[in-house]
Protein backbone atom coordinates (compact mmCIF):
# COMPACT_ATOMS: atom_id res chain seq x y z
CA UNK A 1 0.00 0.00 0.00
CA UNK A 2 1.20 3.79 -0.40
CA UNK A 3 1.92 5.50 1.73
CA UNK A 4 0.58 8.73 -0.18
CA UNK A 5 -1.21 9.17 -3.37
CA UNK A 6 -1.80 12.44 -5.35
CA UNK A 7 -4.04 12.45 -8.60
CA UNK A 8 -4.38 15.63 -10.33
CA UNK A 9 -3.68 17.84 -7.44
CA UNK A 10 -4.66 21.41 -7.80
CA UNK A 11 -4.46 24.39 -6.17
CA UNK A 12 -5.17 28.10 -6.46
CA UNK A 13 -5.26 31.02 -4.54
CA UNK A 14 -7.01 33.77 -5.43
CA UNK A 15 -6.10 33.72 -9.00
CA UNK A 16 -2.68 32.55 -8.39
CA UNK A 17 -2.55 28.84 -9.80
CA UNK A 18 0.09 27.36 -7.00
CA UNK A 19 -0.10 23.37 -7.56
CA UNK A 20 -1.09 22.71 -11.16
CA UNK A 21 -2.59 18.87 -11.66
CA UNK A 22 0.40 17.32 -9.48
CA UNK A 23 -0.12 13.62 -9.46
CA UNK A 24 2.61 11.55 -7.14
CA UNK A 25 2.98 8.39 -4.97
CA UNK A 26 5.22 7.72 -2.12
CA UNK A 27 5.23 4.40 -1.38
CA UNK A 28 5.21 2.81 2.58
CA UNK A 29 8.62 3.46 4.01
CA UNK A 30 9.96 5.36 0.94
CA UNK A 31 12.06 8.30 1.62
CA UNK A 32 11.30 11.51 -0.91
CA UNK A 33 12.89 14.97 -0.73
CA UNK A 34 11.02 17.71 -2.83
CA UNK A 35 12.88 20.64 -3.58
CA UNK A 36 12.13 23.79 -5.83
CA UNK A 37 12.16 27.64 -6.01
CA UNK A 38 11.03 29.80 -3.09
CA UNK A 39 7.37 30.44 -3.23
CA UNK A 40 6.85 27.08 -5.99
CA UNK A 41 4.45 25.66 -3.68
CA UNK A 42 6.33 23.07 -1.33
CA UNK A 43 5.10 24.13 1.63
CA UNK A 44 1.26 24.51 0.17
CA UNK A 45 1.38 20.56 -1.16
CA UNK A 46 2.80 19.47 2.28
CA UNK A 47 -0.23 20.99 3.82
CA UNK A 48 -2.41 19.65 1.40
CA UNK A 49 -0.81 16.05 2.34
CA UNK A 50 -2.22 16.59 6.36
CA UNK A 51 -5.29 17.52 5.60
CA UNK A 52 -4.95 21.17 6.42
CA UNK A 53 -6.28 22.76 2.79
CA UNK A 54 -8.75 21.22 0.34
CA UNK A 55 -7.13 21.08 -2.89
CA UNK A 56 -9.61 22.50 -5.67
CA UNK A 57 -9.50 19.78 -7.79
CA UNK A 58 -8.05 16.07 -7.57
CA UNK A 59 -7.56 13.43 -4.33
CA UNK A 60 -5.50 12.94 -2.18
CA UNK A 61 -4.94 9.56 -0.22
CA UNK A 62 -2.77 9.39 2.71
CA UNK A 63 -2.27 6.28 5.15
CA UNK A 64 -5.14 4.51 2.59
CA UNK A 65 -7.41 7.35 4.24
CA UNK A 66 -8.72 9.52 1.58
CA UNK A 67 -8.83 12.69 2.67
CA UNK A 68 -10.07 15.15 0.29
CA UNK A 69 -14.03 16.90 0.50
CA UNK A 70 -16.32 15.46 -0.26
CA UNK A 71 -14.84 11.91 1.55
CA UNK A 72 -14.00 13.39 4.60
CA UNK A 73 -14.93 16.06 7.28
CA UNK A 74 -12.35 17.78 9.70
CA UNK A 75 -13.84 15.49 12.50
CA UNK A 76 -12.64 12.36 11.15
CA UNK A 77 -9.35 13.32 10.06
CA UNK A 78 -8.24 13.57 13.95
CA UNK A 79 -7.63 9.68 14.27
CA UNK A 80 -5.33 9.93 11.18
CA UNK A 81 -3.67 13.00 11.76
CA UNK A 82 -2.05 11.47 14.96
CA UNK A 83 -0.07 8.77 12.46
CA UNK A 84 1.60 11.84 10.79
CA UNK A 85 4.44 14.16 12.12
CA UNK A 86 4.55 17.66 10.69
CA UNK A 87 7.24 19.97 11.24
CA UNK A 88 6.24 23.35 10.17
CA UNK A 89 8.31 25.92 8.54
CA UNK A 90 7.48 28.56 10.83
CA UNK A 91 7.88 26.18 13.54
CA UNK A 92 4.25 27.05 15.26
CA UNK A 93 5.06 26.21 18.16
CA UNK A 94 2.55 26.70 21.04
CA UNK A 95 3.42 29.99 22.73
CA UNK A 96 1.04 29.16 25.86
CA UNK A 97 2.93 26.07 26.77
CA UNK A 98 6.95 25.46 27.77
CA UNK A 99 9.62 23.28 25.72
CA UNK A 100 8.60 20.09 26.86
CA UNK A 101 5.17 21.18 27.44
CA UNK A 102 5.33 21.55 23.16
CA UNK A 103 6.89 18.10 22.47
CA UNK A 104 4.55 16.72 25.17
CA UNK A 105 1.30 17.47 23.24
CA UNK A 106 1.28 14.76 20.78
CA UNK A 107 1.51 12.33 23.13
CA UNK A 108 -1.20 13.71 25.72
CA UNK A 109 -3.17 13.68 23.11
CA UNK A 110 -3.44 10.39 21.98
CA UNK A 111 -4.89 10.00 25.25
CA UNK A 112 -4.06 6.65 28.20
CA UNK A 113 -0.46 7.18 27.73
CA UNK A 114 0.91 7.49 31.74
CA UNK A 115 2.78 10.70 32.57
CA UNK A 116 5.51 8.97 33.48
CA UNK A 117 6.17 7.38 30.13
CA UNK A 118 5.20 10.70 28.55
CA UNK A 119 8.00 12.54 30.51
CA UNK A 120 10.53 10.10 30.04
CA UNK A 121 9.94 9.77 26.31
CA UNK A 122 10.03 13.99 25.94
CA UNK A 123 13.78 14.19 27.91
CA UNK A 124 14.70 11.41 25.76
CA UNK A 125 14.00 13.84 22.63
CA UNK A 126 14.56 16.67 23.59
CA UNK A 127 18.17 15.34 24.58
CA UNK A 128 18.55 13.80 21.03
CA UNK A 129 18.16 17.33 19.27
CA UNK A 130 19.93 18.83 22.41
CA UNK A 131 18.09 20.92 24.31
CA UNK A 132 18.35 19.06 27.28
CA UNK A 133 18.01 21.66 30.20
CA UNK A 134 15.98 24.05 28.36
CA UNK A 135 12.52 22.16 29.21
CA UNK A 136 10.99 24.49 31.10
CA UNK A 137 11.68 27.75 28.34
CA UNK A 138 9.09 29.48 27.12
CA UNK A 139 8.87 29.53 23.37
CA UNK A 140 9.34 33.64 23.76
CA UNK A 141 12.50 32.82 25.24
CA UNK A 142 14.29 30.69 22.39
CA UNK A 143 16.32 31.16 19.32
CA UNK A 144 15.23 30.46 16.49
CA UNK A 145 17.18 27.12 16.16
CA UNK A 146 15.61 26.28 19.44
CA UNK A 147 12.57 26.35 18.07
CA UNK A 148 13.37 24.89 15.04
CA UNK A 149 14.63 21.88 17.44
CA UNK A 150 11.68 21.97 19.42
CA UNK A 151 9.48 21.49 16.56
CA UNK A 152 11.69 18.41 15.39
CA UNK A 153 11.30 17.09 18.54
CA UNK A 154 7.49 17.60 18.44
CA UNK A 155 7.60 16.13 14.89
CA UNK A 156 9.20 13.43 15.93
CA UNK A 157 8.04 12.54 19.74
CA UNK A 158 5.05 10.09 18.50
CA UNK A 159 6.95 7.80 16.42
CA UNK A 160 4.64 8.79 13.37
CA UNK A 161 3.83 6.58 10.11
CA UNK A 162 4.54 9.46 7.91
CA UNK A 163 6.41 12.37 8.70
CA UNK A 164 6.33 15.89 6.57
CA UNK A 165 9.02 17.75 7.49
CA UNK A 166 9.71 21.24 5.71
CA UNK A 167 12.65 23.06 5.70
CA UNK A 168 13.81 20.82 9.19
CA UNK A 169 17.39 22.61 9.16
CA UNK A 170 17.38 26.30 7.46
CA UNK A 171 19.02 28.35 9.67
CA UNK A 172 20.66 26.09 12.04
CA UNK A 173 24.65 25.95 12.36
CA UNK A 174 26.32 23.03 10.04
CA UNK A 175 27.45 20.98 12.46
CA UNK A 176 23.66 21.08 13.81
CA UNK A 177 22.13 20.77 10.80
CA UNK A 178 24.61 17.42 10.15
CA UNK A 179 22.78 16.18 13.84
CA UNK A 180 19.72 16.83 12.99
CA UNK A 181 19.65 14.86 9.56
CA UNK A 182 21.55 12.17 11.10
CA UNK A 183 18.89 11.86 14.13
CA UNK A 184 16.03 11.74 11.55
CA UNK A 185 17.30 8.94 9.48
CA UNK A 186 18.20 7.30 12.47
CA UNK A 187 14.31 8.10 13.47
CA UNK A 188 13.23 6.52 9.96
CA UNK A 189 15.55 3.32 10.33
CA UNK A 190 13.86 2.56 13.83
CA UNK A 191 10.10 3.33 12.85
CA UNK A 192 10.38 2.79 9.10
CA UNK A 193 8.29 6.01 8.60
CA UNK A 194 7.67 6.85 4.86
CA UNK A 195 9.34 10.49 5.00
CA UNK A 196 8.14 13.70 2.84
CA UNK A 197 11.04 16.25 2.87
CA UNK A 198 11.36 19.76 1.57
CA UNK A 199 14.32 21.13 2.02
CA UNK A 200 17.35 24.07 0.60
CA UNK A 201 19.79 22.12 1.55
CA UNK A 202 20.03 19.55 -1.24
CA UNK A 203 23.13 17.68 -0.22
CA UNK A 204 22.15 16.83 3.49
CA UNK A 205 18.63 16.46 2.02
CA UNK A 206 20.01 13.33 -0.54
CA UNK A 207 21.60 11.75 2.50
CA UNK A 208 18.33 11.12 4.11
CA UNK A 209 15.81 10.56 1.55
CA UNK A 210 16.12 8.10 -1.79
CA UNK A 211 14.36 10.52 -4.65
CA UNK A 212 14.49 14.04 -4.95
CA UNK A 213 11.25 15.80 -6.49
CA UNK A 214 11.93 18.96 -7.94
CA UNK A 215 8.66 21.50 -8.26
CA UNK A 216 8.54 24.04 -10.61
CA UNK A 217 5.43 26.29 -11.82
CA UNK A 218 2.99 24.35 -10.01
CA UNK A 219 4.20 21.08 -11.76
CA UNK A 220 6.64 18.34 -10.38
CA UNK A 221 8.65 18.18 -13.22
CA UNK A 222 11.52 15.97 -12.23
CA UNK A 223 11.91 12.93 -9.88
CA UNK A 224 14.94 10.71 -9.75
CA UNK A 225 17.58 9.25 -7.20
CA UNK A 226 18.74 11.79 -4.26
CA UNK A 227 22.25 10.26 -5.02
CA UNK A 228 23.05 11.23 -8.47
CA UNK A 229 20.65 14.60 -7.86
CA UNK A 230 23.47 17.08 -9.17
CA UNK A 231 24.01 15.11 -12.23
CA UNK A 232 20.42 14.83 -13.25
CA UNK A 233 19.23 14.91 -16.78
CA UNK A 234 16.72 17.68 -16.61
CA UNK A 235 19.12 20.79 -16.82
CA UNK A 236 16.65 22.84 -14.86
CA UNK A 237 17.44 20.78 -11.55
CA UNK A 238 20.90 20.52 -12.54
CA UNK A 239 21.41 24.62 -12.42
CA UNK A 240 19.23 24.79 -9.30
CA UNK A 241 20.94 22.37 -7.42
CA UNK A 242 24.32 23.27 -7.98
CA UNK A 243 22.89 26.82 -7.93
CA UNK A 244 24.54 28.12 -11.13
CA UNK A 245 23.42 31.15 -12.36
CA UNK A 246 23.25 30.63 -16.03
CA UNK A 247 20.80 28.00 -17.64
CA UNK A 248 17.25 27.57 -18.32
CA UNK A 249 16.23 28.52 -14.73
CA UNK A 250 17.49 32.02 -14.78
CA UNK A 251 16.28 32.58 -17.96
CA UNK A 252 12.38 31.41 -17.10
CA UNK A 253 12.40 33.61 -14.47
CA UNK A 254 13.87 36.58 -16.19
CA UNK B 1 -12.11 43.10 -15.57
CA UNK B 2 -14.66 42.80 -13.01
CA UNK B 3 -17.94 45.74 -12.52
CA UNK B 4 -19.39 46.77 -9.89
CA UNK B 5 -22.25 44.78 -10.02
CA UNK B 6 -20.04 41.75 -9.90
CA UNK B 7 -18.12 43.03 -7.15
CA UNK B 8 -21.57 43.81 -4.85
CA UNK B 9 -22.46 40.22 -5.99
CA UNK B 10 -19.19 38.47 -4.57
CA UNK B 11 -19.53 40.79 -1.51
CA UNK B 12 -22.90 39.60 -0.91
CA UNK B 13 -21.98 36.03 -1.50
CA UNK B 14 -19.14 36.35 1.33
CA UNK B 15 -21.61 37.65 3.61
CA UNK B 16 -23.74 35.15 3.09
CA UNK B 17 -20.33 32.53 3.47
CA UNK B 18 -19.90 33.72 6.44
CA UNK B 19 -22.93 33.66 8.04
CA UNK B 20 -22.95 30.10 7.05
CA UNK B 21 -19.55 29.43 8.80
CA UNK B 22 -20.73 31.57 11.59
CA UNK B 23 -23.30 29.37 11.62
CA UNK B 24 -21.31 26.19 11.47
CA UNK B 25 -19.15 27.13 14.42
CA UNK B 26 -22.02 27.88 16.83
CA UNK B 27 -23.43 23.85 15.46
CA UNK B 28 -19.78 22.58 16.02
CA UNK B 29 -19.46 24.53 19.38
CA UNK B 30 -22.63 22.88 20.64
CA UNK B 31 -21.21 19.30 19.82
CA UNK B 32 -18.08 19.99 21.11
CA UNK B 33 -20.16 20.87 24.24
CA UNK B 34 -21.53 17.75 23.82
CA UNK B 35 -18.43 15.97 23.52
CA UNK B 36 -16.65 17.69 26.04
CA UNK B 37 -19.44 16.24 28.41
CA UNK B 38 -18.73 12.30 27.13
CA UNK B 39 -14.60 12.71 27.39
CA UNK B 40 -13.81 10.31 29.51
CA UNK B 41 -11.19 12.25 32.20
CA UNK B 42 -7.73 10.71 30.90
CA UNK B 43 -8.61 11.43 27.35
CA UNK B 44 -7.20 13.94 25.37
CA UNK B 45 -8.57 17.90 25.28
CA UNK B 46 -8.01 21.04 26.93
CA UNK B 47 -5.51 21.16 29.97
CA UNK B 48 -7.44 20.66 33.77
CA UNK B 49 -8.22 23.34 34.99
CA UNK B 50 -8.53 25.66 31.43
CA UNK B 51 -12.66 26.41 32.51
CA UNK B 52 -11.93 27.87 35.80
CA UNK B 53 -8.88 29.87 34.30
CA UNK B 54 -11.23 31.09 31.52
CA UNK B 55 -13.62 32.08 33.91
CA UNK B 56 -11.29 33.79 36.05
CA UNK B 57 -9.69 35.59 33.07
CA UNK B 58 -13.50 37.01 31.96
CA UNK B 59 -14.92 37.63 35.69
CA UNK B 60 -12.30 38.96 37.35
CA UNK B 61 -10.77 41.44 34.58
CA UNK B 62 -14.16 42.79 33.74
CA UNK B 63 -15.71 43.10 37.38
CA UNK B 64 -14.48 46.60 38.02
CA UNK B 65 -15.26 47.72 34.46
CA UNK B 66 -18.84 46.36 34.54
CA UNK B 67 -19.53 48.01 37.89
CA UNK B 68 -18.15 51.37 37.02
CA UNK B 69 -20.15 51.40 34.04
CA UNK B 70 -23.02 50.36 35.10
CA UNK B 71 -23.42 52.15 38.01
CA UNK B 72 -22.29 55.53 36.71
CA UNK B 73 -25.47 54.39 33.78
CA UNK B 74 -27.62 53.59 36.78
CA UNK B 75 -27.22 56.85 38.50
CA UNK B 76 -27.81 59.03 35.42
CA UNK B 77 -30.68 57.41 34.38
CA UNK B 78 -32.02 57.39 37.67
CA UNK B 79 -31.35 61.40 37.91
CA UNK B 80 -32.93 61.89 34.41
CA UNK B 81 -36.18 59.92 35.33
CA UNK B 82 -36.43 61.58 39.04
CA UNK B 83 -35.42 65.06 36.78
CA UNK B 84 -38.52 64.77 34.36
CA UNK B 85 -40.92 63.46 36.86
CA UNK B 86 -40.05 66.49 39.18
CA UNK B 87 -41.19 68.93 36.65
CA UNK B 88 -44.34 67.27 35.65
CA UNK B 89 -46.57 65.46 39.06
CA UNK B 90 -42.98 65.40 41.63
CA UNK B 91 -44.31 61.93 42.23
CA UNK B 92 -41.36 59.64 42.65
CA UNK B 93 -43.21 56.74 43.91
CA UNK B 94 -43.08 54.97 40.66
CA UNK B 95 -39.12 55.77 40.06
CA UNK B 96 -38.09 52.42 41.79
CA UNK B 97 -40.82 50.05 40.26
CA UNK B 98 -40.11 51.46 36.45
CA UNK B 99 -36.27 51.15 37.38
CA UNK B 100 -35.74 47.59 38.23
CA UNK B 101 -38.24 45.97 35.92
CA UNK B 102 -36.18 47.65 32.95
CA UNK B 103 -32.19 46.81 34.36
CA UNK B 104 -33.81 43.24 35.15
CA UNK B 105 -35.17 42.54 31.97
CA UNK B 106 -33.04 45.13 29.94
CA UNK B 107 -30.36 47.26 30.79
CA UNK B 108 -28.78 45.18 33.14
CA UNK B 109 -27.69 42.08 30.73
CA UNK B 110 -26.95 44.44 27.73
CA UNK B 111 -24.94 46.86 29.25
CA UNK B 112 -23.30 44.14 30.82
CA UNK B 113 -22.90 41.92 27.81
CA UNK B 114 -21.86 44.80 25.86
CA UNK B 115 -19.05 45.68 28.12
CA UNK B 116 -18.02 41.82 27.79
CA UNK B 117 -18.20 42.08 23.87
CA UNK B 118 -15.50 44.67 23.94
CA UNK B 119 -13.37 43.71 26.72
CA UNK B 120 -13.67 39.81 25.70
CA UNK B 121 -14.28 40.05 22.52
CA UNK B 122 -11.20 41.59 21.59
CA UNK B 123 -9.37 39.28 23.95
CA UNK B 124 -10.23 36.22 22.33
CA UNK B 125 -10.41 37.12 18.75
CA UNK B 126 -6.46 38.63 19.91
CA UNK B 127 -5.26 35.30 21.17
CA UNK B 128 -6.99 32.92 18.75
CA UNK B 129 -6.36 35.52 15.53
CA UNK B 130 -2.46 34.94 16.61
CA UNK B 131 -2.64 31.47 16.87
CA UNK B 132 -4.31 31.00 13.50
CA UNK B 133 -1.34 33.26 11.87
CA UNK B 134 1.10 31.49 13.73
CA UNK B 135 -0.16 28.09 12.44
CA UNK B 136 -0.36 26.75 16.16
CA UNK B 137 -4.37 26.16 15.04
CA UNK B 138 -2.83 23.91 12.20
CA UNK B 139 -0.19 22.18 14.81
CA UNK B 140 -2.97 21.93 16.99
CA UNK B 141 -4.93 20.29 14.44
CA UNK B 142 -1.84 18.13 13.61
CA UNK B 143 -2.39 16.61 17.19
CA UNK B 144 -5.26 15.70 16.09
CA UNK B 145 -7.42 18.16 17.85
CA UNK B 146 -10.54 19.82 17.54
CA UNK B 147 -9.37 23.71 17.85
CA UNK B 148 -13.18 24.22 18.75
CA UNK B 149 -13.01 21.87 21.25
CA UNK B 150 -9.77 22.77 22.66
CA UNK B 151 -10.01 26.78 22.66
CA UNK B 152 -13.68 27.43 21.64
CA UNK B 153 -15.74 25.32 24.21
CA UNK B 154 -13.90 26.60 27.40
CA UNK B 155 -14.23 30.01 26.51
CA UNK B 156 -18.34 29.35 25.69
CA UNK B 157 -18.92 27.80 28.70
CA UNK B 158 -16.67 30.22 30.84
CA UNK B 159 -18.50 33.43 28.41
CA UNK B 160 -21.90 31.88 29.23
CA UNK B 161 -21.69 31.24 33.23
CA UNK B 162 -19.75 34.38 33.88
CA UNK B 163 -22.13 36.99 31.98
CA UNK B 164 -25.16 35.46 34.04
CA UNK B 165 -22.90 36.40 36.82
CA UNK B 166 -21.59 39.65 35.78
CA UNK B 167 -25.30 40.32 35.09
CA UNK B 168 -26.44 39.89 38.20
CA UNK B 169 -24.21 42.13 40.15
CA UNK B 170 -24.37 44.79 37.23
CA UNK B 171 -28.09 44.75 37.78
CA UNK B 172 -27.89 44.94 41.19
CA UNK B 173 -24.67 48.00 41.19
CA UNK B 174 -27.42 49.76 38.79
CA UNK B 175 -30.45 49.67 40.47
CA UNK B 176 -28.77 50.38 43.87
CA UNK B 177 -26.99 53.14 42.36
CA UNK B 178 -30.02 54.58 40.93
CA UNK B 179 -31.30 54.11 44.55
CA UNK B 180 -28.52 56.03 45.97
CA UNK B 181 -28.95 59.04 43.58
CA UNK B 182 -32.49 59.02 43.67
CA UNK B 183 -32.40 59.81 47.96
CA UNK B 184 -29.38 61.47 48.21
CA UNK B 185 -30.62 64.06 44.80
CA UNK B 186 -34.30 63.99 45.25
CA UNK B 187 -34.85 62.77 48.38
CA UNK B 188 -36.56 59.81 47.61
CA UNK B 189 -37.80 57.28 50.51
CA UNK B 190 -35.01 54.19 49.95
CA UNK B 191 -37.91 52.15 51.37
CA UNK B 192 -40.51 53.49 48.67
CA UNK B 193 -37.48 53.05 45.89
CA UNK B 194 -36.53 49.49 46.78
CA UNK B 195 -39.60 48.07 46.52
CA UNK B 196 -39.85 44.92 44.02
CA UNK B 197 -43.54 43.94 44.44
CA UNK B 198 -43.87 44.70 41.04
CA UNK B 199 -40.72 42.47 39.85
CA UNK B 200 -42.47 39.09 37.94
CA UNK B 201 -40.82 35.94 37.68
CA UNK B 202 -40.91 36.64 34.07
CA UNK B 203 -38.75 39.73 33.78
CA UNK B 204 -36.02 37.80 35.77
CA UNK B 205 -36.58 35.20 33.43
CA UNK B 206 -36.16 37.53 30.87
CA UNK B 207 -33.51 39.01 32.28
CA UNK B 208 -31.63 35.43 32.92
CA UNK B 209 -32.58 34.09 29.02
CA UNK B 210 -30.75 37.52 27.49
CA UNK B 211 -27.70 37.04 29.54
CA UNK B 212 -27.24 33.31 28.72
CA UNK B 213 -27.90 34.56 24.82
CA UNK B 214 -25.30 37.10 25.49
CA UNK B 215 -23.22 35.29 26.79
CA UNK B 216 -23.32 32.53 24.09
CA UNK B 217 -22.88 34.68 21.72
CA UNK B 218 -20.06 36.93 22.31
CA UNK B 219 -17.09 33.47 22.43
CA UNK B 220 -18.65 32.62 19.37
CA UNK B 221 -18.47 35.88 17.22
CA UNK B 222 -15.21 36.66 18.83
CA UNK B 223 -13.74 33.04 18.25
CA UNK B 224 -15.39 33.08 14.41
CA UNK B 225 -13.04 36.32 13.75
CA UNK B 226 -9.59 34.91 15.15
CA UNK B 227 -9.96 31.91 13.53
CA UNK B 228 -10.75 33.65 10.16
CA UNK B 229 -7.86 36.05 10.48
CA UNK B 230 -5.25 35.97 8.15
CA UNK B 231 -1.55 37.62 7.20
CA UNK B 232 -0.05 38.39 10.00
CA UNK B 233 -0.09 40.86 12.68
CA UNK B 234 -2.15 43.22 11.01
CA UNK B 235 -4.87 40.35 10.44
CA UNK B 236 -5.05 39.86 14.30
CA UNK B 237 -5.58 43.50 14.18
CA UNK B 238 -8.67 43.56 11.57
CA UNK B 239 -9.80 40.24 13.35
CA UNK B 240 -9.78 41.91 16.77
CA UNK B 241 -11.82 44.75 14.86
CA UNK B 242 -14.53 43.04 13.47
CA UNK B 243 -14.69 40.38 16.49
CA UNK B 244 -15.78 44.39 18.76
CA UNK B 245 -18.18 45.22 16.13
CA UNK B 246 -19.49 42.25 15.73
CA UNK B 247 -19.98 40.84 19.13
CA UNK B 248 -21.55 44.54 20.10
CA UNK B 249 -23.84 44.06 17.36
CA UNK B 250 -24.89 40.62 18.08
CA UNK B 251 -26.06 41.37 21.89
CA UNK B 252 -28.05 44.46 20.17
CA UNK B 253 -29.61 42.50 17.69
CA UNK B 254 -30.39 39.18 20.14
CA UNK B 255 -31.61 42.03 22.60
CA UNK B 256 -34.23 43.02 20.00
CA UNK B 257 -35.11 39.32 18.86
CA UNK B 258 -35.47 38.65 22.60
CA UNK B 259 -37.15 41.79 23.78
CA UNK B 260 -39.70 41.23 20.74
CA UNK B 261 -40.07 37.55 21.47
CA UNK B 262 -41.17 38.10 24.97
CA UNK B 263 -43.86 41.02 24.28
CA UNK B 264 -45.58 38.65 21.64
CA UNK B 265 -45.39 35.71 24.04
CA UNK B 266 -46.86 37.72 26.58
CA UNK B 267 -49.66 39.56 24.64
CA UNK B 268 -47.82 42.59 25.44
CA UNK B 269 -48.64 42.59 29.25
CA UNK B 270 -45.08 42.48 30.40
N1 LIG C 1 -2.87 30.85 2.78
C1 LIG C 1 -2.45 31.39 1.63
N2 LIG C 1 -3.15 32.37 1.06
C2 LIG C 1 -2.76 32.92 -0.11
N3 LIG C 1 -1.67 32.55 -0.77
C3 LIG C 1 -0.91 31.58 -0.26
C4 LIG C 1 -1.26 30.94 0.97
N4 LIG C 1 -0.32 30.01 1.24
C5 LIG C 1 0.57 30.07 0.22
N5 LIG C 1 0.22 30.99 -0.69
C6 LIG C 1 0.94 31.30 -1.92
O1 LIG C 1 1.30 30.09 -2.54
C7 LIG C 1 2.58 30.18 -3.10
C8 LIG C 1 3.43 29.04 -2.62
O2 LIG C 1 3.69 29.18 -1.24
P1 LIG C 1 4.56 28.14 -0.42
O3 LIG C 1 4.58 28.61 0.99
O4 LIG C 1 4.09 26.77 -0.67
O5 LIG C 1 6.00 28.32 -1.06
P2 LIG C 1 7.28 27.45 -0.77
O6 LIG C 1 7.60 26.67 -1.99
O7 LIG C 1 7.14 26.71 0.49
O8 LIG C 1 8.36 28.61 -0.63
P3 LIG C 1 9.57 28.76 0.40
O9 LIG C 1 10.68 27.95 -0.15
O10 LIG C 1 9.87 30.21 0.34
O11 LIG C 1 9.10 28.29 1.72
C9 LIG C 1 3.12 31.55 -2.75
O12 LIG C 1 2.99 32.38 -3.87
C10 LIG C 1 2.23 32.02 -1.65
O13 LIG C 1 2.05 33.40 -1.74
MG1 LIG D 1 7.77 26.89 2.32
Amino acid sequence: MSALVLTHVTKRYGTRLVLDDISLELARGARLGLIGPAASGKSVLLKLVAGLEQPDAGTITVLGDTITRPHVREVDLGELRKRIGMLFQSYALFDFLDVAGNVAFPLEQRGGIPAAEIAERVAARLRAVGLAGSERKLVGELSGGMKKRTGIARATVADAELVLYDEPTAGLDPVTTQKIYDLLAADQQRTGASVLAVSSDVAALAELVDEIAFLYRGKIVYRGPARSIRDAPDPLVRQFVRGELDGPLTEAIG
Amino acid sequence: MSGPVERVGAAALDRLRAARDLWRLYVSTIAGLGRALARRRDHAGPPRGELGRQMFHIGNRSLGFVIVTLGFIGMVVTFEACLQLSRVTGDYSTVGGQMIRLVISDFGPTLTAMMLATRVGAGIAAELGSMKVTEQIDALRMSGVLPVDYLIVPRFIASVLMTVVLTVIGTLVMYGAGGLTAWRSFAVNPSLYFDISLVRPRHVAIGVLKAVAFGAAIPIVAGFCGLRARGSSEGVGWATTAAVVGSSFAVIALDFVISAAALWVTGGDL
